[in-house]
């Protein structure tokens, strides 16, 4: 398959399948709002080594938000549900919680699983805190030298889809890092994922395990190091240079789907070579996203 | 089963008329003749619901109750969910000791609505009670949770003994609202004057008003303004005879 040129490889994205909330955070205004979660979704990458992933889904306008003021909903991620609330009342504690102007809400309120993240939060109140049951949600009051801030009681918890990706071959690295910007461009409106890398984007895509230390869970992922091509087994064209990669997390695998398709047509542009994914054999995430059916609409 | 059962009375009430039988989660399960048989006390005497009100619809849970009920007494007492609309005025004891669900009053209601019985430790545990018009005395009397909404004015001695929840007065807030809270919220939109007992905190934008006064605006269409919803309010403290742990919340501007 081919899309403007560019080889588009018969190959699949391998994904997990991860724990996810969805939390909104408003604030006075969307300056504040932002602030909060980009301490929110700060040092969130990959939970090889931030035991979370996470990202600002996208930016919501004042009527869509339950206090009416401008805010924003991040998707955080954890491989497991016994953490994902550990995560949440650490982050939001020292991240949302401490944001002037600030209210933190649900953004999966018809989740039948719950998680206390504002119950367990409310402790900070040291007795001065107070509850409202609004519309059947509970709501926490929790006094603040500003005045006051509010976090709902409980937040929804559903399984989600980490790991969907693709990688960009291209002839050179501003080449390839336009495209992958571009990419990510296109994605980034689109409701239900996250790109949780900077700027969405990975430099440093890895393979699991090591060959010369045995003990690290990841390392550079050599066949794809355009330095290494005469010292490995290189899995590089002729010609390319550089390779990025894009990941993508998401509420499930149909939004993954979706995304890794308007991003893989994005950053089809002069200059790239070629599109792969990464998977590891099929062995490991039940999530396989066939890069040729998800662009022809069959994923 | 239909969508709403609609009681529609049909000739003026002459004599207190306790209908605490009407209440919606009650109406769910009973046919229309069952509806008609509900034992209601006119005057002290037994009598029956279909002698007042002409009933269309069965088995459902949203009750649309019209006529002139300024006589009539305790609907909704202790309903624990469905929808009860009022249409006009209503008596004393709307929503006593309401547990779930709301009870829409689009007029006037009496005395001690979402109150407690006389002697009762509390009154309303749960639900809403939106009273678009005024209330009498002692509205939200001994309120354990759920929230009373009066719109025109409260009489004397609103929220009065509060044990939690919040009463949000709109008008003008009679003499002694919130004496003896212990917690919970009184929001006064109109003028209060806050009991001796209480103590100013400061002038601030409450964020959880934010969400609860969108909401009644969404839900009820009460015709709240952005300046209530992104408004200042005066935090009063109290009862400090009390547990001290309420507050009279009282809305000074933008």
């Amino acid at each position: 398959m081919k899309i403007n040129g560019v080889t588009i490889e018969d190959t699949f994205a391998e994904a997990f399948t991860m724990r996810a909330a969805r939390i909104v955070i408003t604030a006075k205004d969307a300056r504040w709002a932002r602030e909060a979660g980009l301490k929110l979704t700060g040092f969130a990458t990959s939970v090889i080594g931030c035991k979370c992933e996470a990202g600002i889904e996208r930016v919501l306008a004042a009527e869509e938000t339950p206090d009416g003021r401008p805010g924003i909903a991040v998707l955080l991620l954890t491989m497991d549900e016994e953490s994902l609330p550990q995560r949440l009342i650490e982050r939001l504690g020292q991240t949302v919680l401490t944001c002037p102007t600030t209210s933190c809400f649900d953004g999966l309120p018809d989740v039948p699983d719950r998680l206390p993240v504002g119950k367990a939060l409310r402790t900070f109140g040291d007795g001065f805190q107070a509850s409202k049951v609004i519309g059947g949600r509970r709501y926490w009051r929790i006094p603040v030298m500003e005045g006051e801030f509010v976090i709902e009681e409980t937040f929804g918890m559903q399984t989600a889809v980490g790991g969907g990706n693709f990688l960009l071959l291209g002839n050179d690295a501003d080449t390839t890092l336009a495209a992958a910007e571009s990419a990510v461009a296109a994605m980034e409106p689109l409701p239900g994922v996250i790109l949780p890398f900077p700027g969405g984007v990975v430099r440093s895509g890895s393979k699991v395990g090591g060959q010369r230390y045995k003990k690290m869970i990841a390392t550079t992922n050599d066949a794809f190091a355009p330095t290494l091509r005469a010292v490995t087994a290189s899995a590089l064209p002729q010609g390319v240079n550089s390779v990025l990669e894009i990941v993508i997390d998401g509420l499930d695998a149909a939004s993954v789907a979706r995304a890794m398709a308007v991003g893989i047509r994005a950053a089809c542009r002069r200059g790239v070579q070629a599109v792969t994914a990464g998977n590891y054999g099929g062995k490991l995430g039940p999530h396989h996203f066939h890069l040729h059916k998800i662009l022809d609409g069959a994923a | 089963m239909s969508d709403w059962v609609a009681l529609t009375l049909r000739s003026p009430i002459e004599r207190a008329l306790d209908l605490s039988a009407v209440r919606a989660d009650a109406f769910a399960t009973l046919a229309t003749r069952e509806l008609e048989a509900l034992p209601v006390r006119y005057g002290g005497d037994a009598a029956v619901l279909g002698d007042f009100f002409a009933v269309t619809g069965e088995r459902a849970a949203r009750v649309r109750v019209t006529g002139d009920l300024e006589r009539a007494e305790g609907l909704g007492t202790g309903m624990t969910g469905g929808e009860l609309v009022i249409e006009g005025n209503v008596g004393r004891d709307v929503g006593l000791e309401l547990a779930g669900g709301s009870v829409d009053v689009h007029g006037d209601a009496g005395a001690n609505a979402g109150g407690a019985r006389p002697g009762a430790a509390r009154g309303a545990v749960g639900g809403e009670l939106v009273i678009r018009g005024s209330a009498g005395e002692e509205a939200g009397t001994a309120l354990r949770r759920g929230l009373v909404v009066v719109m025109g004015d409260a009489g004397r001695g609103a929220g009065r003994g509060m044990i939690a929840g919040t009463v949000i007065v709109g008008g003008q807030a009679g003499p002694g609202s919130g004496r003896f809270l212990k917690r919970g919220s009184i929001v006064a939109l109109g003028a209060i004057e806050p009991p001796e007992t209480f103590r100013r905190a400061c002038t601030y934008r409450p964020p959880h008003l934010r969400v609860q006064l969108r909401y009644l605006k969404r839900r009820y269409a009460l015709p709240l303004t952005d300046s209530h919803i992104d408004g200042r309010y005066d935090r009063y403290s109290g009862d400090f005879a009390e547990l001290g742990k309420g507050e009279i919340l009282h809305w000074v501007g933008e």
